[in-house]
């Protein structure tokens, strides 16, 4: 691997799961008693930033050198599914994530001033929030499980 | 210092924080009930201790997922496929959802008190016991017996201390 592609794997690694503490942040302080509007558009912002760079990152590395390298081993050794299932279904249900980040984004910065009253948006935010990270979580533990089948 | 080693220094702040913290915010919760109310001065230290506790959850997680690099890099990819790191990123999720549902005021205190008390001295635990060579589901089964002994032991001391029997 060349060192631009280490970079750009630590990267996409990394990036993505400051998205998710962002995710994550955004959920929690939601639920605060005064709910810190300033904080939840900087995470909200963070999480949609640190998902679009783990697309573009991750991306440029699946087509570059993993489906040339990386696949072959995996699915020559002990565990295929992690290629066939965990990285197929990986591929495809991170598409969401960037989506749903910008939908919160938008929720956020636009209705931001509304949340602390209205009780139903908030909780409808906060249940889009959980599915983005439920997504986000498993997409890091499906990253592990990826790496560690690479052998 | 190499790689390793910087991850190892931060990622032992990082369980320093979670664990100094979740030990202290027990304590002071504890003497917070001695009187059955949290006065402003009692909130203001918890929620100081409760933020240091996240900010160790932050530095644990992505110095975690540094070693994940590391692992990458160096063709130690093995590891990432560990019982005991798998065991440890469970109990990382159980910790982070318990501080969420505690945020959302839908865990009783008896019970999440004992989770984050446990949570982060079994991660401590686990990254401690390098050559415990068990499955998954025993480090688990484990975890959760100790969970609830746990409660039982702080059940037991809030007895002794404030008199009385809480939950």
């Amino acid at each position: 691997m060349t060192q631009t592609l280490s970079i750009l794997l630590s990267v996409h690694i990394i990036i993505g799961i400051i998205g998710t503490i962002a995710s994550y942040a955004t959920l929690l302080w939601l639920f605060k008693r005064k709910i810190p509007i300033r904080l939840l558009k900087i995470s909200s912002i963070t999480a949609f930033a640190a998902y679009i760079i783990a697309w573009i990152t991750g991306g440029y590395y699946y087509v570059v050198y993993y489906g040339s390298n990386v696949k072959p081993i995996i699915k020559d050794g002990p565990n295929p599914w992690a290629h066939s299932i965990i990285m197929e279904t990986k591929e495809h249900i991170f598409l969401f994530l960037p989506l749903l980040a910008f939908v919160i984004l938008l929720v956020v910065w636009l209705k931001g001033d509304n949340l602390q009253e209205n009780r139903s948006l908030r909780n409808a935010l906060a249940l889009v929030i959980l599915i983005t990270l439920m997504i986000s979580v498993s997409m890091a533990l499906g990253g592990i499980v990826i790496s560690g089948s690479a052998r | 210092m190499d790689l390793h080693t910087f991850l190892i220094t931060i990622h032992l702040i990082g369980v320093a924080l979670g664990v100094g913290g979740a030990t202290f915010g027990g304590i002071l919760y504890l003497k917070a009930l001695k009187d059955s109310k949290i006065d402003p001065m009692e909130g203001e230290w918890l929620s100081v201790i409760f933020t240091t506790l996240r900010v160790g959850l932050v530095i644990v997680v992505l110095s975690g997922f540094g070693f994940f690099i590391e692992y990458r890099m160096t063709g130690q990819e093995e590891h990432l496929l560990d019982p005991r790191l798998w065991a440890k990123l469970t109990i990382i999720l159980i910790l982070v959802s318990n501080a969420l549902l505690i945020q959302m005021r839908k865990m009783p205190m008896w019970l999440g008190e004992g989770l984050s008390i446990t949570s982060w001295y079994g991660a401590l635990a686990l990254g401690i016991m390098r050559d415990a060579d068990y499955s998954y589901w025993t480090f688990l089964i484990f975890y959760a017996v100790v969970v609830f002994v746990m409660i039982g032991i702080l059940s037991i001391i809030k007895r002794l201390y404030l008199g009385k029997w809480i939950i």
